[in-house]
């Protein structure tokens, strides 16, 4: 029921990120805290999505780019986490769901080749506009059952690599976050040069890490 | 000119939310902007026009997906003026560029890494997971409903004077807003994490230092940086699984 429930809503979310809407209910932060909720502990599929949005924060999904697929990755990542508590599940999952991204981004790029033999011919001499919707409307079904494959492959495959290995992870509780918290420190780098780097953007870069060492502190 | 009635331009506007639904190498959303303007092109045209009226919007055309409205909007009223197709065709081309370029430095740049570390600092600062993800998903979509609402809007007032009202919106000052906030927001979730990592003994100290470095070598090599981190990474799960194997 679980796997079932979470293909269908790495489905749902895949569609969001690029072919419905683009509400960005697809971002980490939200995928995580859907599919903890519908894997029964919201707090922890949440905390995953923090994780991951922290690392994807830099990935957009800009023109015909090839970018990570937050969505997929990260309910794959959540409903394993979620399934198997303990640090080495944490690591192993999120780490699983990193890569999972990278191959859901493959197969965005896959589905688009698809697209084009899908979508309608402007080189035919007439297009009736059935052939439009119908098109159309079988590329946006394609997308929805790419994303349940990818999402129920996903969380099939993490979950017998995290039954099998996470007893064998070697760090706690707090150093496993603090070693994905490190990682996490490469995106906000990235982000800040993309925002105009710190030689520009010093000033105010620093009044928020004050005000955030403060609040860290005092909160 | 003729004017197109109400329920063909919402019907438009809401098939505009998947423009991208056939996202393809040929012809981009050439066949997603042919559906979503196929409402009011059924309320033009009959029969062959129609036919040959869809065939010339599913060419290849690109556009950032909130700002494909204002083309859209434009191209309906182009259409509804009776206009000439080569003329649409060089409208289309002479604006897909500059729709994609500034709604990726507004929309993709600025406006969601700003919103997404609303929700991130929020999460730092002790917010509920719920509330967290509404006070990013709230400012979010206001935003880019409006942008979608402002460019269908623009584009049907103005046709193919919309130029025009492009630069004069400005957008580009409003991505630069926004980016100073997002840096503001940027620098207190990076106090928060240092925070978090060197609360208590000297383990987590090691942690901070090394975000330390992570944080400078984003900093320097942006997306290049992912090339070693990647590898360390993989050499993480790999010494994992040697020592599961053992």
């Amino acid at each position: 029921m679980t796997l079932l429930n979470a293909s269908l809503l790495g489905g749902a979310l895949a569609l969001d990120a690029t072919t419905v809407g683009q509400f960005m209910i697809s971002r980490p932060l939200v995928a995580g805290l859907l599919s903890g909720w519908l894997a029964g502990d919201p707090v922890s599929g949440f905390l995953v999505g923090v994780v991951l949005e922290i690392y994807l924060l830099v990935a957009f999904p800009v023109g015909g780019a090839r970018f990570p697929e937050g969505a997929t990755a990260t309910v794959v990542a959540a409903t394993t986490v979620v399934a198997h508590p303990g640090p080495g599940a944490f690591a192993l999952g999120v780490g699983f769901g990193l890569m999972w991204g990278q191959l859901g981004g493959w197969t965005i790029n896959a589905m688009r080749t698809l697209n084009g033999w899908v979508a309608p011919d402007p080189a035919a001499p007439l297009l009736p506009p059935a052939r439009v919707v119908c098109g159309h409307l079988l590329a946006v079904l394609l997308d929805f059952v790419r994303g349940v494959l990818v999402t129920g492959t996903g969380v099939w495959v993490a979950g017998l690599v995290v039954a099998r290995f996470s007893g064998n992870w070697p760090l706690g509780e707090e150093d496993t976050v603090g070693l994905f918290l490190v990682g996490a420190a490469v995106s906000v780098g990235i982000l800040l040069r993309s925002f105009g780097g710190l030689a520009r953007r010093r000033v105010i870069f620093l009044g928020g890490l004050i005000v955030g060492v403060a609040g860290g502190i005092f909160l | 000119m003729t004017e197109i009635s109400l329920s063909t331009r919402l019907s438009t506007f809401l098939r505009s939310f998947i423009i991208q639904g056939s996202w393809n190498y040929r012809t981009m959303i050439g066949g997603g902007f042919a559906f979503a303007i196929l409402p009011v092109l059924r309320e033009l045209f009959e029969g062959p026009r129609l036919d040959e009226a869809v065939r010339r919007h599913a060419e290849h055309f690109n556009a950032h997906p909130y700002l494909a409205g204002l083309a859209l909007g434009a191209t309906a009223r182009l259409e509804a003026d009776g206009a000439e197709p080569e003329l649409m065709l060089r409208f289309k081309s002479a604006i897909k560029g500059p729709l994609g370029g500034m709604g990726d430095a507004l929309m993709w740049a600025a406006w969601l890494p700003t919103t997404v570390l609303i929700g991130l600092v929020a999460h730092f600062a002790g917010a509920s997971p719920w509330m967290c993800v509404l006070l990013f998903l709230i400012p979010y979509n206001a935003g880019h409903v409006a942008l979608r609402l402002w460019g269908f809007g623009t584009g049907l007032r103005w046709g193919h004077d919309v130029g025009r009202v492009l630069r004069g919106a400005a957008l580009g000052n409003l991505a630069e807003l926004v980016s100073r906030g997002g840096v503001v927001l940027l620098g207190m979730l990076a106090g928060f994490l240092c925070v978090a990592g060197a609360r208590g003994g000297p383990i987590e100290l090691l942690w901070t230092t090394l975000m330390a470095v992570a944080f400078t070598a984003g900093l320097i090599l942006g997306e290049r940086a992912w090339r070693p981190a990647a590898l360390l990474a993989v050499g993480t799960v790999v010494c994992v699984l040697m020592v599961a194997a053992r």
